[in-house]
């Protein structure tokens, strides 16, 4: 089963919020597959649940000194449902290797069986009570009946703990931890992002400032400038002695 | 199973590129130092606590994916499913052998005969399955991953580094 792609990771930000949006999917992953594992037959859906809860384990192993004492307790019962889903998925391994295992010593017997009586009109019981392999079948099928009912064993705790899990808020708890995370995060970005926009706000501002005061000096020195060409001269004591 | 060891210096709020290489470093040694005897069949916890190794390994190389060059982290990564793989396909034997062998022992001795065949198939499946362990746990092979690995934390530290600056 492929893990679902965790969007938005950023390496920029810390290893907490990133952590948090792996754990909520990876949650939100294995909670998914609940409605279907719990029916007994289910037996993909009970094998990918544990992938799933192996998944959200090792994140956790890996960050949960980041999220105190709810992740420690969801991790060790992600750890424990793997196991008993483990346990569960070795039974569906093991029970049709076993009827294999049942089929192929009938068949060596068989045709061993069938040798020995050669030309014979038909098969004499004792042949067939005397076949290599008469000795394996009980303990086989004994190990088969054995598989089965320990399936059956697991199932029920297998829902049982889930339940208990359910109603002590487990997942609950570190689903609502997790997001209140994430959502703490995106606050704080926007919060930067808007501190930034602001700074660069006030730097465009105190530029304009500046450069209006420029502005207003250059306006002034010019205005002073054009006062002393325009100015009238006063008449030299020349000009007055010839009137 | 050997426990996780502890990561030295590891923050919640440090950036996720740094913890990435903190991580994938301690976690790629644990490998290497578990790779030692995992051949020997009589004592199958060997094998199990580099499986376990490769496990943590593969998890904290897929949790800090962003944090790596694409194709190096494709390379490496393949490399440890690969290895994960192998070493899966033995404890799956161990586990298995070691099942029946508890189940046998609460048989009468005539029921036994069926669950020692079956046993002893599987055996041989462990044999064959250790010696597609072997070309993973060469000493060439292994110091191969090791590079690889050292450069992803080589990467991911200079990708913090760059942010940080």
């Amino acid at each position: 089963m492929k893990a679902r792609r965790v969007k938005k990771l950023d390496p920029r930000g810390s290893l907490a919020d990133n952590a948090a949006r792996i754990v909520g999917v990876r949650l939100e992953e294995m909670r998914s597959f609940a409605a279907a594992a719990l029916e007994p037959e289910r037996t993909k859906d009970q094998h990918d649940m544990r992938i799933a809860a192996k998944r959200l384990r090792y994140v956790l192993e890996a960050t949960e000194f980041c999220f105190g004492r709810t992740a420690v307790t969801a991790r060790r019962r992600a750890r424990d449902l793997q196991g008993l889903l483990g346990e569960l998925h070795d039974c569906d391994v093991m029970l049709p290797r076993v009827e294999r295992h049942l089929a192929d010593l009938r068949n060596v017997d068989a045709a061993a069986v069938r040798k020995r009586a050669g030309d014979s009109a038909d098969l004499e019981p004792r042949l067939a009570a005397r076949a290599a392999h008469r000795t394996s079948y009980r303990g086989l099928e004994i190990l088969l009946v054995y598989l089965q009912a320990r399936r059956r064993l697991l199932f029920d705790r297998f829902r049982e703990f889930w339940a208990e899990q359910e109603q002590a808020g487990t997942w609950d708890r570190l689903e609502r931890s997790m997001a209140r995370r994430v959502r703490e995060a995106r606050e704080r970005r926007r919060a930067e992002k808007l501190a930034e926009r602001a700074r660069r706000e006030l730097e465009a501002a105190e530029r304009e400032e500046r450069e209006a005061a420029e502005r207003a000096a250059n306006a002034a020195a010019e205005l002073q400038a054009a006062r002393r060409i325009t100015r009238p001269q006063p008449a030299s004591p020349r000009d007055i002695g010839h009137h | 199973m050997a426990k996780a060891r502890p990561i030295p210096g590891l923050a919640a709020e440090e950036p996720y590129a740094t913890a990435a290489a903190k991580i994938v470093a301690v976690r790629a040694r644990e490998v290497a130092d578990h790779s030692q005897g995992v051949l020997e069949i009589s004592d199958v916890e060997r094998l199990h606590d580099m499986r376990v190794a490769t496990r943590r390994l593969r998890a904290a190389l897929e949790i800090f994916e962003p944090c790596f060059p694409k194709r190096q982290f494709k390379e490496a990564l393949r490399e440890v499913k690969a290895i994960a793989d192998a070493l899966g396909e033995r404890r799956d034997r161990d586990v298995t052998i070691g099942a029946l062998e508890d189940f046998s022992s609460g048989l009468s001795a005539p029921d036994r005969p069926g669950i020692a065949s079956l046993a002893d198939q599987i055996r041989i499946e462990q044999a064959d399955a250790n010696a597609r362990i072997e070309p993973f746990v060469g000493a060439q092979r292994l110091a191969a991953l090791s590079g690889r690995l050292s450069e992803l934390v080589v990467e991911a530290e200079a990708l913090a580094g760059s942010e940080a600056a």
